[in-house]
């Protein structure tokens, strides 16, 4: 079984695009443990760093939380790669995270994010973001997923 | 040996739990309500009622089992199958 997946394997895995997709490429797949570790290089040509903030690039923490939801849907692509080839929604249900340090242009975030509770219709993460090993935000996520039936 | 008033706890417990969870009233949460049709529960709140148990009762449901809890009454029942009480 692949231990890593490039960008392109994300993109067959992942709905959201540019400017929206915030993993680059994941670096491990432990499925023994239901882990996936994950990076988003952060760019000063990252779009948001237009506005946020003029003079003082910090990546936003809603859009760390969202690069943890997207580790999630790939998380459960790994451990459920049946459901997930049928292209179903993934809906974010709720969010606890707490932002331990800021995020910066240069930076490459690290997210580690592991299976709490996963069935084929939803599921619960824990997920860890981090640069160079310090905390820049951690918690929990739940989503659903959702499947359209075929005619 | 039966302990009724322990298993009343534990149920009430549950019922508080499920109720707020899928943001009832705990009156509303009655023994045999079903999750989906009566209690407008979906498979996220249903994972969540799950893993909160699970951390309060220290058990593991397996979730397999899931889709088998569809009301508090038989949430209580494999609480109490898995606690081994």
């Amino acid at each position: 079984m692949e231990k890593q997946w490039n960008i392109e394997k994300i993109q067959q895995v992942l709905p959201q695009r540019y400017p929206f997709l915030f993993v680059d490429r994941v670096i491990d797949i432990d499925r023994e443990n239901s882990q996936i570790t994950c990076i988003k290089n952060v760019s000063i040509n990252d779009y948001f760093f237009e506005g946020h903030f003029p003079g003082n690039p910090v990546m936003p923490g809603a859009l760390i939380i969202e690069a943890m939801a997207q580790s999630g849907i790939l998380l459960y692509s790994a451990l459920k790669p049946e459901q997930s080839k049928k292209n179903p929604d993934y809906l974010l249900g709720t969010v606890d995270v707490k932002f331990k340090n800021p995020v910066k242009a240069g930076d490459c975030l690290l997210i580690r994010t592991k299976k709490i509770k996963l069935t084929e219709t939803a599921g619960i993460v824990e997920s860890r973001a981090e640069v160079n090993d310090r905390l820049a935000a951690k918690g929990t996520l739940s989503f659903g997923v959702v499947f359209f039936k075929e005619d | 040996m039966e302990k009724p008033i322990e298993e009343q706890k534990v149920k009430e417990e549950l019922r508080e739990l499920i109720a707020e969870i899928a943001e009832l009233e705990p009156e509303e949460v009655t023994d045999d309500a079903i999750f989906t049709d009566d209690l407008g529960v979906d498979s996220m709140m249903a994972l969540e009622i799950v893993a909160k148990i699970e951390k309060k009762h220290k058990v593991v449901i397996p979730e397999e089992k899931i889709p088998e809890i569809t009301s508090l009454q038989k949430v209580f029942d494999m609480l109490k199958a898995l606690s081994g009480k």
